[in-house]
């Protein structure tokens, strides 16, 4: 792992002789250690070591790139030849560019060099008590990794940003049965940097198990009706994510399909939503702390208190309509709310919590329909029973407008932390 | 392409260990131009060796991004030491499945490189043609997007063979607005396997495709919502492919069947009604290529094809080795990997409802008030088979006619139930190959199917 200055040095030379002298590039090398069980049991181990070489060139404003993982001379020369080729065929735009001079920096974050057997003996840990506590749980399957990367960003304005970070991951995907019966699938994520709980502390995992074994032999839900949907936070980080794309992405502010396209200032949400991604947050494990961009990474709010304070704009799409880039995309964070889960739920008619999300990708005018997975009923203020074949159809901006309300509980998975979020208006219809 | 440099380490595989020596590179090519505004315009190349060794049923597995001689052997003794540390800390170990037919599968065809240049100016004459010719479009989207695999496979009790996947599409997304203001879009993928010649060396004969999309778009501007419900609909070759995939393809993987999916209680079971039967076929479909041919597979297993559902009887599942080895089958190629970094997993390859004896006409006639539900942007399923699929262009039917366009929705139902209810299929096979399917890893895949009339549930207002 100490390879990338003499990498760094080769590619410099190949641009230097190329006479590029308008860049950016990214060095990396990885290496991964990854358990992966089958069921119950430990079935694979692997190790992959990983590298890669990004390129931007420039051609006046024409721009390239490339991107490879041979580091050797040869595969160095052959990344800056394609990026350059690229930048050669690319039509002349003034929006094309890069940011200016951010310094030079050095960033450590997480745990560089694993403790892998303790991390052995915590997914074994953690295997151990989803049997004793969530005996009607199947994991089918655990990957447990700890990723260790090394990156050097640069540019030819100036920035240098030299970057070690290393992690672990924990996914599961899990189901539950009772005899015949059985409930659907579901997922979970963490990230973290600290061994020094045990895993089943973390994450949303003991909710997750928990509410997979309530799912076995799920009713289908009879009848339509318009009622609130309690959005968890495992669910809420794709409806928030299509939603922000939807309407504040580059893609839709540059070809002008945003609803958004001209509301920055304006109130878009409840005045109780603050959403936007801070990659400094105590919550966040080892976010970017450099844009594709070349921008030093920075706290940024989507929406504050209900105002759309940004459009999530690469560089080349603020050139091109004279707006402000957002130096910032990683580390999804909601502010939390007041009330909590109980209280809202408490208040709730007829609804349901809606677990999972799994729907068509919603077009720019925002209307989603999909089907609610791993999802309960909510009649009089109670969370009554589990439900399968339910659909719910509603409309993200629409969403964003009726809030019921934002829960004070938070899930922290490491690369989001969000609240549960109460909607009404929402369209809930079985068979 | 790559060379073999591989063959020689074979000679490190050791006794009694069962070991996959694996070279693989990726290519990938992307061009995005958005409104005239060429937005994305990368080449990337991925390559590098992953070996993989199996003991007392317990695997390692080593990968690294060099593709020399010295790689093969740090990966050959880094898999060999995971193996041996998974034994140490495993509690449990299994049977190897045994060993299988041997052989040399031969390279199935070339990777074409194309110069960056030439993919940027068809998508630019395509963008303009788009442009002039349909100038009351609010946005248009031109996306090139080629991706290919090189693989080099040594077994140490199984095939060997250097094979290739290449393929390449442009996407054309066309945006308008209904009379309210609100956007619509639709888009369709042009091209299939092969280089970029070999499917765009003449772009006119896409302009009826884009020509079709145009028209749909505008009847989409004019579009309704569906009529949330239980209802009767023909589905579309491309949604029969997508049902073929998402609500049944991933409930008869061998490994989420044993993981608990409800395919595991319905083996020989009646799961359709008979007009239906199922197959994921390896490389050839009604002696021509496949959409996405597979030969061998990344266990080198030579591959063939799986018959899944004959005749609305499940009749088996798609397997890797060892799961052949539980079930008492032999595997027929389906494990495969999308990087030299992965491990190779059971997927689905070119998984199709075969056709029927109607004609598409036949089918929209026969339906007095339902829907014809025609391309679909997504799908997911479960392991109960409850599946969603994104609608995204589709018709009403009343009295036996089309209707008014539909805006975006979602159909959704239970797989073996709604099967059961299929009854009319049509006579030909419409392909969509231009997907991924994600689990844990991504993959190529083809789907197909024929225009099916059933029952389902739709999302709507």
């Amino acid at each position: 792992m100490s390879e990338l200055k003499t990498i760094e040095a080769q590619l410099l030379q190949e641009l230097q002789e190329r006479a590029v002298s308008k860049y950016a590039y990214v060095l990396s090398e990885t290496e991964k250690q990854e358990l992966n069980t089958e069921g119950a049991d430990f079935k694979l181990m692997r190790t992959v070591f990983g590298a890669g070489i990004s390129v931007i060139v420039f051609d006046g404003t024409r721009k390239g790139a490339a991107s490879g993982n041979d580091c050797s001379e040869e595969g160095i020369k052959s990344v800056v030849e394609s990026a350059a080729a690229a930048a050669a065929s690319s039509p002349e735009d003034a929006a094309n560019d890069i940011a200016p001079d951010q310094g030079g920096h050095a960033f450590y974050q997480g745990i560089y060099e694993p403790d892998f057997e303790r991390f052995f003996d915590r997914l074994k840990e953690l295997q151990g008590a989803i049997a004793a506590e969530y005996s009607k749980v199947n994991v089918m399957q655990m990957v447990g990794d700890h990723t260790k990367t090394h990156s050097l960003y640069a540019n030819s304005n100036g920035t240098k940003a030299e970057s070690f970070r290393g992690c672990y991951d924990v996914t599961l995907e899990f189901s539950a049965s009772d005899g015949e019966k059985n409930s659907g699938l579901d997922y979970t994520f963490l990230r973290t940097a600290s061994l020094d709980k045990p895993l089943i502390e973390l994450s949303d995992f003991r909710r997750k198990l928990s509410d997979i074994e309530k799912q076995i032999d799920p009713e289908p839900l009879q009848g339509k009706f318009e009622g609130t949907a309690v959005i968890t936070p495992g669910c809420l980080v794709d409806l928030l994510s299509m939603t922000l794309e939807n309407y504040a992405g580059s893609g839709v502010i540059l070809d002008g399909t945003s609803l958004w396209l001209d509301k920055v200032g304006e109130k878009v949400a409840d005045e109780r939503i603050t959403v936007g991604f801070d990659p400094f947050d105590e919550t966040i494990v080892c976010a970017e702390r450099i844009t594709g961009d070349g921008f030093l990474a920075e706290p940024a709010n989507v929406i504050e208190n209900g105002v759309l304070k940004a459009h999530m704009l690469s560089l080349y799409a603020a050139n091109k309509t004279g707006r402000p880039v957002m130096k910032s995309g990683s580390g999804l964070v909601m502010k939390a709310g007041a009330q909590s889960l109980e209280e809202i739920i408490g208040g709730i008619e007829k609804g349901l919590v809606v677990g999972g999300f799994s729907g068509g990708q919603p077009g720019t005018n925002g209307e989603f329909s999909g089907v609610a997975k791993n999802s309960f009923l909510i009649e009089n203020g109670r969370v009554t029973k589990a439900v399968t074949e339910t659909m719910i159809n509603g409309n993200l901006g629409d969403m964003l407008q009726h809030v019921r309300g934002i829960s004070a509980e938070r899930d922290v998975q490491g690369i989001f932390t969000l609240p549960y979020l109460a909607v009404d208006g929402i369209i809930i219809s079985g068979k | 392409m790559l060379n073999d440099i591989l063959q020689p380490k074979t000679a490190l595989f050791e006794d009694g260990l069962q070991t996959v020596l694996r070279g693989h590179e990726n290519r990938s090519r992307r061009v995005v131009i958005l409104k005239g505004n060429l937005t994305v315009n990368v080449r990337s190349e991925g390559r590098g060796i992953s070996a993989r060794v199996g003991k007392d049923g317990l695997y390692g597995f080593a990968s690294i991004a060099e593709y020399t001689p010295e790689a093969a052997e740090k990966v050959l003794k880094a898999a060999k030491n995971n193996a041996l540390l998974l034994a140490r800390h495993a509690e449990k170990r299994f049977p190897m499945p045994p060993a299988f037919e041997r052989g040399i599968v031969p390279l199935n065809c070339p990777i074409v490189d194309t110069e960056q240049k030439k993919i940027i100016e068809a998508c630019r004459a395509l963008d303009t043609y788009i442009e002039k010719t349909y100038p009351d479009l609010t946005s248009r989207t031109v996306i090139y997007s080629e991706d290919s695999q090189d693989r080099i496979i040594y077994s140490s009790d199984a095939c060997c063979g250097h094979v290739t996947s290449p393929r390449c599409y442009i996407y054309v997304f066309l945006n308008s607005v209904t009379k309210d203001g609100v956007p619509v879009e639709l888009f369709k993928a042009l091209g299939g396997a092969g280089s970029f010649d070999d499917q765009f060396a003449d772009l006119t004969k896409y302009y009826p495709d884009i020509e079709a999309l145009y028209k749909k778009l505008k009847d989409k501007a004019e579009g309704v919502y569906a009529e949330a419900g239980y209802k009767q609909v023909v589905l579309g070759g491309m949604m029969g492919g997508m049902l073929a995939h998402e609500a049944v393809g991933h409930t008869v993987e061998a490994d989420l069947v044993l993981g608990g999916s409800v395919a595991g209680p319905n083996l020989r079971k009646r799961v359709a009604s008979d007009l239906v039967n199922l197959t994921d076929f390896a490389h050839t479909y009604n002696g021509g290529l496949a959409p996405l041919p597979v030969f061998l597979d990344d266990e080198g297993i030579r591959a063939t094809d799986a018959p899944l559902i004959e005749n609305g009887i499940l009749t088996g599942y798609m397997n890797n080795r060892e799961t052949a080895e539980h079930f008492g089958v032999n595997p027929a190629g389906n494990a495969r990997a999308w990087t030299f970094a992965d491990e190779p997993l059971i997927r689905m390859r070119n998984t199709c409802v075969l056709p029927g004896k109607n004609t598409v006409e036949e089918l929209i006639a026969s339906v007095d008030d339902g829907y014809y539900l025609i391309d679909s942007g997504n799908g997911q399923a479960d392991l109960t088979g409850e599946f969603m699929f994104g609608v995204t262009c589709g018709y009403e039917i009343k009295h036996g006619k089309l209707g008014r366009a539909l805006l975006d929705t979602t159909v959704s139902g239970v797989a073996f139930d709604m099967l059961k209810t299929v009854d009319m299929v049509s006579d030909t096979v419409e392909w969509s190959s231009s997907g991924f399917c994600g689990k844990k890893q991504m993959i190529p895949v083809g789907m197909g199917g024929p225009h099916m009339r059933c029952m389902i549930m739709i999302g709507g207002r």
